[in-house]
């Protein structure tokens, strides 16, 4: 197999933001009638990789060759041309078309005369490619809004089998395409897969399940910091070394170091207990947060770690299940009443979710404990609110020049220390912090550790949501483990390293057979 | 806190902010060099002022749904609804007070529906106060049997109210009044400047309008207070009708209609005054000054006012896009 010429080749592909590399001097080969996986933690690079075959973004240098011969994808039209098909884990469906119209949604229609559509042909078309891919089942003229999520998938990835134009595809790109699918759909997606292989076709398969990897791929590709760390036959790798191989010898960086000892907060009195929580997302999670505790929660994206999150916040309702503050139930689960309670949340975009970027340091700040800082809780206190954003900025160290700075002006780092400054501003009880130091520089991250661990140190239950192993471990005394909108473990912190909690994210291959 | 980054170039940053104040000035001074007789004199001015301030009190008022990112397309039908509600319980011997009260009501419900449409049920505003523009404007045509009310309908201590005002000065020997109407729409200025840059009512209302999302996350009832929001424009365009009865000392199904998009052109044209184009109330005012300003000059220069609809729109838009140019890039 080694000696045939690759369907396509890609060398020394290198893509930068901002000078940061996404993807450094990466190759990979896609032989006929192979299943390649391509592996990687979040960030790792996989999607830079498949955007640039798809022509959505220009790499800083790339030599491509389709069978043996050079060529280049500019845009996506081109990637089309050379018999490229991209299947995106999310669903980019318009809710209000039909699925046949859907399933032609970057094509053109069919047309009669060139001018009016036929429709006649634009659903037998739609039919023939969801056929092809076993889903014959989906009415081709059912709204797409009536379709079950699965099926809207199963749609989506009818995209990439449509023959309309007479032009033949060689080359399939799936990333994570069974998220959304049942157990069922999965194995007539992997009927589908297998047919394709007979039919010498490439398939660039990337996935986060260890089990469909094994089942499925002939070969595996790990990327890592942008760069491809391995590659080769599935046969020839345990699960293990897949994920030693994802997480590498990475740089730690150095976290501050812990107060107390963890056995020791367990003592006291929970802060935060939580009874059967249940909500569209998950499913009966039940855990306690002491005072002083930094509870980390692990698990891969999707697996309701955000949701859960928002769920003790109140923002996404209703929930069932009981929640205690000191003991006490909290009844009126809303956003205002956990400020008001001292639950206080750092959400995941920070910009789109944390920030009013069109209003100064000191209006974010204030915001959600503005009836703290007023005359009589209706007229604005600006001294109170200017002496506290001074406090806080100088707290949380952050750069500005002054506290009616608009928040739009501040670098990443900067601005969630606007956020934090928020949610320290008033002692909190309980931080929820989701994804707290992603996107920002080490020397911000550094601050962002030492302000977690000194509101630990001062008492506050903190549940901390990140996709950074080394941070999560360096940082937690526990950490749970979240699958599929479960708690599925509980573990400690110290007795950790990165492969372990990597593969309890996964659930381990033989585990999920079982 | 140290310098993190250099300030805007100055230059941009004051045409951006001050651009539309100095066109409001050289229009100013346009009318004053070409009627010096009659455009600049306290008179004129004043009458200006009384001209624009149920208008003003619409535009002001509109400004607080507009701060949310939201807006009202119903006050100019309100406007017309309360100012008929107030007339037929004239008409009907009913105290002054009573059909105050009654034309505020209207136009507290009216806000109340406007709100829960757009804030509980989640219809967009746009959607939701078109439909109940019209269906304020049939209810004040099928109350008012489609006619107007005027003469001993209206009580004279009503339509007296707004010719009386505040002596002020003598000119040739007549006293110069600051219109009763004036002093009502500097008063609803300074409470809707109040709630919206001094309460923390205002404050909320600003961070919703930045981001919702965010608001709400952070603890913001962000519901409620546009509910409340949609409340205040309501009551705001009743009051505007019941001004618009006394001056004209009538009342017909359509008198207030031309209120709403005067009003929206208003805000926006004070939206042009803000570093971030956020709506405030200051700048509304010189919206409505601008608006007053172009119709009593031209009327003056004798231009038809076909003509003056034409420059008024053409003026509104330029101001915008000059704006929104300046802000391009950021």
């Amino acid at each position: 197999m080694i000696d045939a010429v690759p369907l396509l080749a890609l060398r020394a592909a290198t893509k930068r933001y901002n000078g940061i590399p996404a993807l450094l001097n990466a190759s990979l080969d896609l032989l006929s009638g192979e299943v390649h996986a391509l592996m990687g933690e979040n960030g790792a690079g996989k999607s830079t990789l498949i955007k640039l075959l798809a022509g959505v973004i220009a790499a800083d240098s790339i030599q491509l060759t389709l069978r043996g011969e050079s060529t280049t994808i500019p845009d996506p039209q081109a990637a089309y041309r050379l018999g490229l098909r991209f299947i995106y884990q999310e669903l980019n469906v318009v809710p209000q078309l039909s699925a046949a119209e859907n399933i032609f949604l970057n094509q053109p229609y069919p047309t009669r005369l060139g001018m009016f559509i036929s429709w006649r042909h634009l659903h037998d078309e739609a039919k023939a490619a969801l056929e092809s891919i076993g889903a014959g089942h989906i009415a081709t003229n059912s709204p797409m809004a009536r379709l079950s999520p699965g099926d809207q998938m199963l749609v989506c990835i009818a995209r990439a089998f449509l023959s309309a134009d007479g032009s033949s595809a060689s080359i399939y790109i799936m990333d994570e395409p069974t998220a959304a699918l049942s157990r069922h759909e999965v194995e007539s997606l992997f009927r589908v897969i297998g047919n394709l292989r007979q039919q010498e076709c490439a398939i660039l398969y990337v996935s986060h399940r260890m089990d469909e990897i094994f089942t499925i791929a002939d070969r595996v590709t790990v990327l890592r910091d942008g760069q491809v760390i391995a590659s080769q036959p599935i046969a020839e790798v345990t699960p293990d070394e897949l994920i030693s191989q994802m997480i590498g010898r990475k740089l730690q960086s150095a976290f501050p170091p812990r107060q107390a000892n963890s056995e020791d907060k367990r003592d006291s009195s929970p802060v935060l207990e939580v009874n059967q929580l249940t909500t569209h997302d998950l499913r009966d999670i039940s855990f306690e947060l002491h005072m002083g505790e930094i509870l980390g929660v692990a698990g891969l994206v999707g697996s309701g770690r955000t949701e859960l999150l928002r769920a003790l916040m109140g923002v996404d309702r209703p929930s069932q299940g009981e929640m205690r503050l000191d003991a006490q139930p909290i009844k009126r689960r809303t956003p205002t009443n956990a400020w008001h309670n001292g639950i206080v949340y750092v959400p995941e975009e920070r910009r789109a979710q944390g920030l009013i970027l069109s209003r100064s340091i000191s209006d974010n700040i204030t915001l959600p404990h503005l009836r703290y800082f007023s005359h009589l809780g209706i007229f604005q206190d600006r001294p109170a609110e200017s002496r506290l954003t001074r406090d806080l900025g100088a707290a949380v160290n952050l750069r500005s020049t002054g506290h009616r700075q608009h928040t739009r002006e501040l670098s990443g780092g900067n601005q969630q220390k606007v956020v934090f400054a928020r949610a320290l501003a008033r002692s909190p009880r309980v931080m929820l912090l989701d994804e707290p130091t992603r996107g920002i520089d080490m020397g911000a991250k550094f601050d962002i550790y030492s302000l977690i661990r000194q509101a630990s140190a001062s008492g506050a239950g903190i549940l901390m949501v990140s996709s950074d192993l080394p941070e999560l471990i360096g940082l937690c005394d526990r950490i749970l483990v979240m699958r599929r909108g479960q708690l599925v473990n509980t573990v400690e912190a110290a007795e950790l390293t990165e492969e372990k909690l990597l593969a309890l994210c996964y659930g381990e291959v033989r585990r999920d057979a079982s | 806190m140290t310098p993190a980054k250099p300030a805007a170039p100055r230059i941009g940053r004051f045409l951006r902010v001050f651009g539309t104040l100095i066109g409001f000035l050289i229009v100013v001074m346009i009318f004053w060099l070409q009627r010096p007789e009659t455009f600049m004199t306290a008179r004129n001015l004043l009458n200006i002022t009384q001209q624009m301030s149920a208008l003003g009190v619409v535009a002001f008022t509109m400004t607080i749904v507009m701060v949310l990112g939201d807006f009202d397309l119903s006050v100019g039908a309100m406007a017309s609804l309360a100012g008929i509600v107030a007339a037929l319980l004239f008409q009907n011997g009913q105290p002054i007070l009573v059909g105050v009260i009654a034309a505020l009501l209207a136009g507290m419900f009216g806000g109340l529906l406007n709100g829960f449409l757009v804030s509980f049920v989640g219809v967009s505003p746009f959607v939701a106060t078109l439909g109940t523009l019209t269906m304020f404007s049939g209810v004040a045509f099928y109350i008012s049997d489609g006619t107007t009310i005027f003469g001993r309908a209206i009580p004279a201590d009503f339509s007296s109210f707004a010719l009386g005002g505040i002596p002020i000065g003598m000119v040739d020997e007549r006293p110069v009044l600051l219109p009763n109407l004036t002093i009502v729409a500097l008063i609803v200025l300074i409470l809707v400047w109040i709630l919206l840059e001094q309460t923390v009512f205002g404050r909320r209302l600003y961070a919703i309008g930045g981001n919702r999302e965010a608001a709400r996350l952070g603890g913001v009832r962000v519901r409620l207070l546009r509910l409340i929001a949609f409340v205040i424009t309501g009551i705001g365009a009743a009051f505007a009708g019941l001004m618009l009865v006394s001056r004209l000392a009538s009342a017909n199904p359509t008198q207030g209609d031309g209120l709403m998009l005067n009003a929206i052109a208003a805000v926006f044209l004070g939206m042009t005054m803000s570093e971030e184009g956020e709506p405030h109330v200051l700048g509304t005012l010189l919206g409505v000054l601008i608006l007053g300003v172009l119709v009593n000059g031209l009327t003056q220069m004798q231009i038809d006012s076909y003509i003056q609809q034409i420059l008024t729109g053409a003026i509104i838009v330029l101001a915008v896009v000059l704006s929104s140019l300046s802000r391009r890039g950021r």
